[in-house]
């Protein structure tokens, strides 16, 4: 059962979604480079954290030692972090422009430096663990801030992941939220070809979390799982496996692993946007 | 009186100053002293357990500094530095968050326990990183003072703690600003040494005095070199010779021609240390033996010496 929540926020959250998307596109395609697969599929996770109300944060103040910290842990995923941030003040979106470019300040991953992005990720399998440290951090200062971080699934095959997971369980950190982007793809092949990851939540579940699965293109399904982290009605830290798909919103390039870390140029690219254009977000 | 290592020294001052201070953490991976003892007891918001996880535990206190902790994070040398290099480059070093890394068991400190737990590669490893720095400690002193300076040290820095109990060498009051100090001077030439081969290059120094060559001793406990200060010591002596029980491939060896090197300064190197053509080193009968084997005991040390002078 979902709560109905307000039509207009839906509405501008769809929008967001699709505005991020290709804003992506044409910064990933203008630099020739970027994980544009890789951001897709979590495009409506980031736009339900930054434009859905859930994390507290000041543009003015990146620094703010009251905000909630989103730890970005796949780290190619940048290409999705960058635009939202520039969008929301933390720095010129001229600098967009200036993606991988010799006159730029950031490249394909996450670089802790710009305003924002709080770590330096692109290897994988940090970033639960450093989410741990300031959830610790938080709760030694009785801060009530949260700790929000987004891994691949691929990454879970990391074995850093399940050490920081038994960390923060065994420590209670129900100030941390873990996000999975479940897209089922890796570089070369789907997880379950590969490794199987399944049954993921089970996994999760025995490491002591609370475990929620959504459709994460939906932001119904994504306000509901999150809407209540902040309340710790449990003193479990939880974690929300997001089902998403790589490529989402551009046919020719969903599912696909050859497009891991790849950007459409030319005729390609103009194909990409066109869909966009056209795409409406799922909102069951 | 019961001997105290490095480690306790290093550790009773941390404890002293987290009483202080209660964003120092203390971040152990199944480790033990007595001072962290009193930890787990007075200080428990401060006493954080990993198990033995050293991934984690160096990412984990990456984020406890990011939220503005003090985290000394602590396991055998060889598994804190090795295991989990690439957290520490990325979360430390990348990142520049002040976190110390406490290793305990540099070099062949745990002797008869076998290659897995020698450790003799991490200065090699370690150096190349950007904003990291790797302190050495030769004696109690500099052990404790590493405690006051790493809490205010605002880079990644690792310190290299001998397991065994080591001489003091310096006075109470010593300044370790330089990141090394000439221990001794000598005419003819000079013995550069790190660690707990400091103690070996003075007893091998006073070796060399009775057969008529006038040797020095400097200890580099700070990586990288103060390039300026090794310059200007070695500067007067005819031969210079390096020491360490640590890899001869990119240890301080392999610094210190670097920075003969680049300072354009040509005389005599030798580089004494572990020669990885000999291999992983299983061999067992405690240290001094192990030692030998390895060409790194006394007498072996003051004939290699000998013989670069007398040509024989």
């Amino acid at each position: 059962m979902f709560h109905s929540f307000d039509e207009a926020l839906l509405r501008r959250l769809e929008e967001k979604a699709k505005e991020i998307r290709l804003t992506v596109l044409d910064m990933c395609s203008q630099a020739g480079t970027g994980h544009v697969t890789s951001s897709f599929s979590c495009v409506e996770i980031l736009v339900t954290l930054f434009y859905g109300g859930i994390l507290k944060f000041d543009p003015t103040n990146p620094g703010w030692e009251d905000r909630d910290r989103f730890i970005l842990s796949k780290g190619q995923a940048s290409a999705i972090l960058y635009p939202i941030l520039a969008d929301l003040g933390y720095f010129p979106k001229e600098r967009l422009k200036r993606f991988c470019r010799e006159d730029g300040s950031f490249g394909v991953h996450l670089q802790h430096d710009v305003p924002g992005a709080e770590i330096t990720s692109g290897s994988l399998g940090h970033g639960l663990g450093i989410a741990s440290g300031i959830a610790l951090a938080g709760k030694m200062d009785r801060k009530l801030f949260m700790v929000f971080t987004l891994l691949g699934d691929g990454e879970c095959y990391e074995g850093s992941v399940w050490e920081a997971a038994m960390f923060a369980a065994h420590n209670r950190l129900n100030n941390l939220v873990a996000i999975i982007d479940r897209n089922s793809l890796c570089v070369t092949n789907f997880t379950e070809n590969m490794l199987e990851l399944e049954p993921l939540d089970e996994k999760w579940r025995s490491f002591g979390w609370n475990v929620r699965t959504v459709n994460g293109h939906s932001f119904p399904q994504l306000l509901e799982a999150l809407g209540d982290v902040r309340c710790r009605y449990s003193s479990r830290p939880t974690v929300i496996i997001a089902r998403t798909v790589k490529g989402k919103g551009v046919s020719f390039m969903e599912n696909v692993p050859l497009w891991h870390g790849a950007a459409p140029g030319g005729e390609e690219a103009r194909k990409a946007r066109e869909e966009l254009m056209r795409s409406k977000t799922e909102t069951k | 009186m019961k001997w105290k290592t490095l480690r306790d020294f290093f550790w009773n001052r941390v404890y002293e100053l987290a009483m202080e201070d209660r964003n120092i953490v203390a971040v152990i991976a199944d480790m033990g002293a007595p001072a962290l003892d009193s930890f787990r007891v007075n200080l428990p918001s401060q006493y954080i357990d990993v198990g033995i996880a050293e991934q984690n535990a160096i990412s984990l206190s990456a984020g406890l500094s990011l939220g503005d902790k003090k985290p000394f994070v602590y396991a055998i040398a060889p598994f804190i530095t090795l295991r989990c290099f690439e957290q520490i480059r990325v979360d430390l070093a990348a990142m520049d968050l002040p976190v110390t890394i406490v290793g305990v068991g540099a070099g062949m400190s745990y002797d008869d326990s076998g290659p897995t737990h020698h450790c003799v590669e991490d200065i090699t490893v370690l150096s190349p990183l950007p904003n990291f720095y790797i302190h050495n400690i030769s004696d109690p002193v500099m052990a404790r003072a590493f405690a006051d300076i790493s809490v205010k040290f605002p880079h990644p820095n690792y310190v290299r703690l001998d397991r065994k109990v080591l001489p003091k060498i310096y006075p109470e009051d010593f300044s370790f600003d330089d990141g090394l100090s000439l221990l001794k001077e000598g005419n003819d030439c000079v013995i550069v040494a790190t660690g707990n081969m400091v103690h070996r290059a003075l007893e091998v120094s006073q070796i060399l005095e009775a057969r008529g060559i006038s040797c020095g001793v400097i200890d580099v406990y700070e990586f990288p070199v103060n390039a300026r200060l090794l310059l200007e010591f070695i500067a007067p002596v005819e031969r210079v010779f390096t020491l360490e029980e640590h890899s001869l491939r990119g240890g301080l060896g392999s610094v210190v021609g670097e920075v003969m090197l680049d300072g354009a300064v040509s005389k005599p190197l030798y580089r004494m240390g572990i020669d990885t053509k000999k291999g992983f080193c299983y061999r067992y009968g405690g240290r001094n033996y192990l030692q030998k084997c390895l060409g790194l005991d006394p007498l072996t040390i003051a004939e290699k010496i000998t013989t670069a002078f007398t040509g024989s």
